[in-house]
């Protein structure tokens, strides 16, 4: 009874739908590889289109298709907006092939699923990670934003992400960031009795909440990754390295102060909080160790590394943030400089030698974390001072890094950052309505049109930056040290090695299955 | 918003009646003609999850005697069949205490799996338990596939085998919406709408209750797959108002029309409400006294082995 594939029965009538074959696609070569699977770079045949694929791992799964897979899927189904990785259709390979470790036990599934992804060149880590690159404010300015707008339509969307990093912010070469890797992402209602699990979010971008073990969160666990990943990009490292849990929270509360009954309330409620609470009072430091930042970041910042989850500043009122509306205004995606596509020039033995000094790097980086040596952005020192001539004044000076091109070219174009701010907000900067085809940022047109996925109306979130800063002034794009040849590779879709490399991962939680109660 | 108007279960899954009846003959002429051609219907789902479909027979004589015994199903026999493991799905879903929302989840999964799959091709007792496995996941509600397989008495194995299978033809489409959702939320518009006092309150409980059972029944017929969830909560609740007296629903459905769809008339919401009445006055179940023929009928096509087993064994009961 075994046996005749379905072709051969040459039947009229073939179901109408279901799942393509992955052989539609010619994978042209693996970009990222993670504890979730691994990541393939590949080119529909069809069209020529090159897309990521992103292999769902199906061993090790008593309980058939991971749920965490599940999860993802029906979130990006229906997260339909131009800051969120759209997944673009599921494929299968059917058939036992074989895994890479031959293995072929049990009664799994052995075929592959694949979710097809549009194809992003960078992610944020990579990019910052990059040798004698320096991100300008402008741009920081604008990465922040689409993060913040991005996660604001999750957060309106009853989505927690719960992984954000930067190694989870992919760019593209049309100055575009989206969200990707919901891996670990859930639905969420603030109605919702249940608990949810605390192992969530990397260690270094994880809440104090969470490290004190509450089960009960909503979208401002995701907020406080944000302050992080803000931090990060303004000081040139990641700010709160810790090692382990305990670790993470003491570092947190040095730099934030501990936490007590006055600044969180209700924070001696919190499961571990007298295992965890610090012997000693500290004071909050985030304006002295970051005292170099502008004010309007500092004053950012210190509304997103806020303690007390219910005092932290939401996506939406960050996007009101005076930083995002004083000079420099946050620039056009699309004046960003274009960098080199990492995947195209290397061969094949480049990338294995890579992967192996990454695999010896993450080794020793896992017993030691390091504190990347990554530049900090070019911005003002000392005072915050909003003259734009000043500030453009300090932008010729290569920090540290010499023989690399300097940030700008220097000459008139640091004008432009003079430019006065534009109408002054009302009560409202965002126009309401207004947007958008959630459609991709011009790269890889949209092509899964059968899903419904024209323009959420009018949703309660900022569809578009107002016109004003849209078409702000330009950063200093031409400047921009080309990367030499051996940079690291930079496009990982969640889980990459380079990932795991910059730091303890989420605890090893995404090896094991989660315990159903607490999701 | 991602909601309902942007979602896929309103641009792929809604259909006109005529698409059903398509696909329904569709799916039950290919079974047809793989009985008539191999003798046997039966796909089976590989440990590996790939499909394996039946072989052509060797012994040609053999393969012509089977398939004369072997009858198909009719389109309304498999009809009749899929409505009785659609009473079952509610059933299992009963047994377990799964909130209504993985019911409707589970059921609309086994309604859009047949419309592309016969049940000759694939069991539905088999289905209907993935069905139900997969909507726990996807609702967030999630059971063990051992303990399902348990609480019924069947080899959870089978639930997984055809997970692949099922999510494949659903092609991953998992979010759905069901009509329950929007009855809570027009039973909370009608509280403002009634200006309530205490003793309208306790009736407005009463039509609510009566409701959502209404849509238990119209869970089982084409309806939802042929109208919006909105539409499915409206044609509940008016049936339970029916019964219950507590708004003018002419004037509610104006009110909501006038404010949401200023140029729809009521008359075509009417019409649709209509409609869907129809579908749940009609609605039979099947009792597994009135399976026993199809269900005979159904392994013998599936599996003429089974077939010649199952006359030696009767020979031998009679021996």
């Amino acid at each position: 009874m075994a046996g005749a594939p379905y072709g051969q029965l040459n039947l009229d009538e073939s179901p109408s739908w279901g799942s393509r074959s992955v052989d539609c696609f010619e994978k042209l070569e693996q970009i990222g590889e993670g504890t979730y699977g691994q990541v393939y770079m590949a080119r529909e045949l069809k069209t020529g289109e090159i897309v990521a694929l992103k292999k769902i791992r199906m061993d090790n799964e008593k309980e058939g298709f991971p749920i965490t897979a599940i999860r993802e899927i029906k979130i990006l189904k229906k997260l339909q907006h131009e800051n969120v990785i759209k997944l673009k259709e599921i494929v299968t390979s059917p058939g036992p092939e074989m895994d890479e470790h031959g293995k072929s036990g049990g009664h799994k599934y052995k075929g592959s699923i694949y979710m097809v992804f549009e194809y992003m060149d960078h992610d944020l880590t990579g990019l910052a990670d990059r040798p004698g690159l320096r991100f300008t404010i402008p741009q920081i300015k604008c990465y922040m934003k689409q993060l913040l707008t991005g996660l604001h339509y999750c957060h309106v969307n009853q989505v927690l992400h719960r992984d954000i990093k930067g190694s989870n912010l992919l760019i593209d070469n049309e100055g575009n960031l989206k969200l990707a890797d919901f891996g670990l992402a859930r639905s969420y209602s603030s109605d919702h009795k249940g608990n949810l699990t605390n192992r969530v979010i990397t260690l270094w971008y994880r809440p104090p909440e969470l490290l004190l073990g509450a089960t009960k969160y909503g979208p401002s666990v995701d907020m406080w990754s944000v302050g992080c990943i803000f931090a990060e990009l303004l000081h040139g490292k990641p700010i709160l390295t810790g090692k382990n849990e305990p670790e993470q929270l003491n570092k947190i509360f040095e730099l934030c102060g501990s936490p007590d009954e006055i600044n969180w309330p209700g924070v001696s409620r919190i499961p571990w909080y007298n295992k965890f609470k610090p012997s000693r009072q500290m004071k909050r430091r985030v304006r002295e160790v970051f005292r170099h930042f502008d004010r309007n970041a500092l004053e950012l910042l210190e509304k997103m590394l806020t303690l007390d989850p219910s005092q932290r500043i939401s996506a939406k009122d960050a996007l009101d943030a005076e930083y995002f509306w004083t000079d420099p205004l946050p620039c056009d995606p699309k004046s960003l400089p274009k960098y080199e596509s990492s995947h195209e020039f290397q061969t094949k033995k480049k990338r294995q030698q890579q992967r192996q000094n990454e695999e010896m790097a993450k080794r020793q980086k896992l017993q030691h974390p390091q504190q990347h040596a990554r530049l900090p952005p070019v911005q003002q020192s000392g005072q915050a001072q909003a003259h734009s001539q000043h500030w453009a004044g300090h932008n010729n000076h290569p920090m540290g890094n010499t023989g690399q091109a300097p940030l700008t070219t220097g000459g008139p174009s640091h004008h432009q950052y003079g430019k006065p701010r534009g109408p002054p907000g009302g009560p409202n900067r965002y126009p309401p309505g207004g947007n958008p085809n959630p459609s991709v940022g011009g790269y890889y047109p949209d092509r899964a049109g059968g899903q419904g996925g024209v323009g959420f109306s009018s949703g309660p979130y900022p569809p578009q930056p107002r016109a004003a800063s849209a078409s702000g002034p330009r950063g200093a794009s031409g400047g921009y040290g080309v990367g030499p040849p051996n940079y690291s590779q930079s496009v990982q879709y969640g889980g990459g090695s380079g990932t795991a490399a910059r730091g303890p991962n989420v605890a090893g939680n995404r090896n094991q299955p989660y315990s159903w109660q607490q999701q | 918003m991602a909601d309902f108007l942007t979602s896929t279960h309103r641009s792929k899954w809604i259909f006109v009646p005529q698409d059903l009846k398509e696909k329904y003959k569709a799916a039950n002429h290919r079974a047809k003609q793989m009985l008539e051609k191999y003798g046997a219907t039966r796909v089976d789902v590989d440990l590996d999850g790939s499909l394996a479909y039946p072989e052509l027979q060797s012994d040609v004589k053999d393969n012509a005697e089977k398939h004369s015994r072997s009858k198909p199903l009719k389109i309304d026999e498999e009809q009749l069949l899929r409505a009785f493991y659609e009473f079952k799905i509610q059933d299992v879903c009963d047994a377990f205490k799964f909130p209504r929302k993985i019911q409707a989840t589970a059921l609309i999964y086994f309604k859009r799996f047949y419309l592309q799959w016969s049940v000759m091709e694939h069991h539905p007792k088999d289905i209907m338990l993935t069905c139900i496995y997969t909507a726990c996941k996807a609702e967030e509600n999630h059971v063990s596939a051992e303990e399902l397989g348990k609480g019924i008495d069947q080899d959870h194995q089978v639930i997984l085998n055809n997970e692949m299978v099922v999510l494949q033809s659903l092609g991953f489409d998992l979010i759905v919406y069901s009509p329950y959702r929007s009855i809570d939320g027009f039973i909370d518009d009608m509280e403002d709408f009634i200006y309530s006092n205490n003793g309208q309150l306790q009736h407005l409980k009463d039509l609510h209750e009566t409701a959502k059972m209404v849509a238990d029944k119209t869970m089982r017929t084409e309806a939802p797959l042929l109208f919006s969830p909105g539409q499915l909560a409206l044609a509940a609740l008016r049936r339970s108002n029916e019964e219950h007296q507590v708004v003018d629903f002419e004037r509610y459905l104006n009110k909501i029309l006038s404010r949401q769809h200023p140029a729809r008339p009521v008359s075509e919401l009417t019409i649709y409400l209509n409609a869907i009445d129809q579908l749940v006055n009609k609605l039979v179940t099947p009792t597994a006294a009135d399976m026993k023929h199809i269900d005979r009928k159904l392994k013998y096509c599936r599996d003429p082995g089974s077939h010649e087993k199952s006359k030696k064994r009767k020979h031998r009961s009679k021996d």
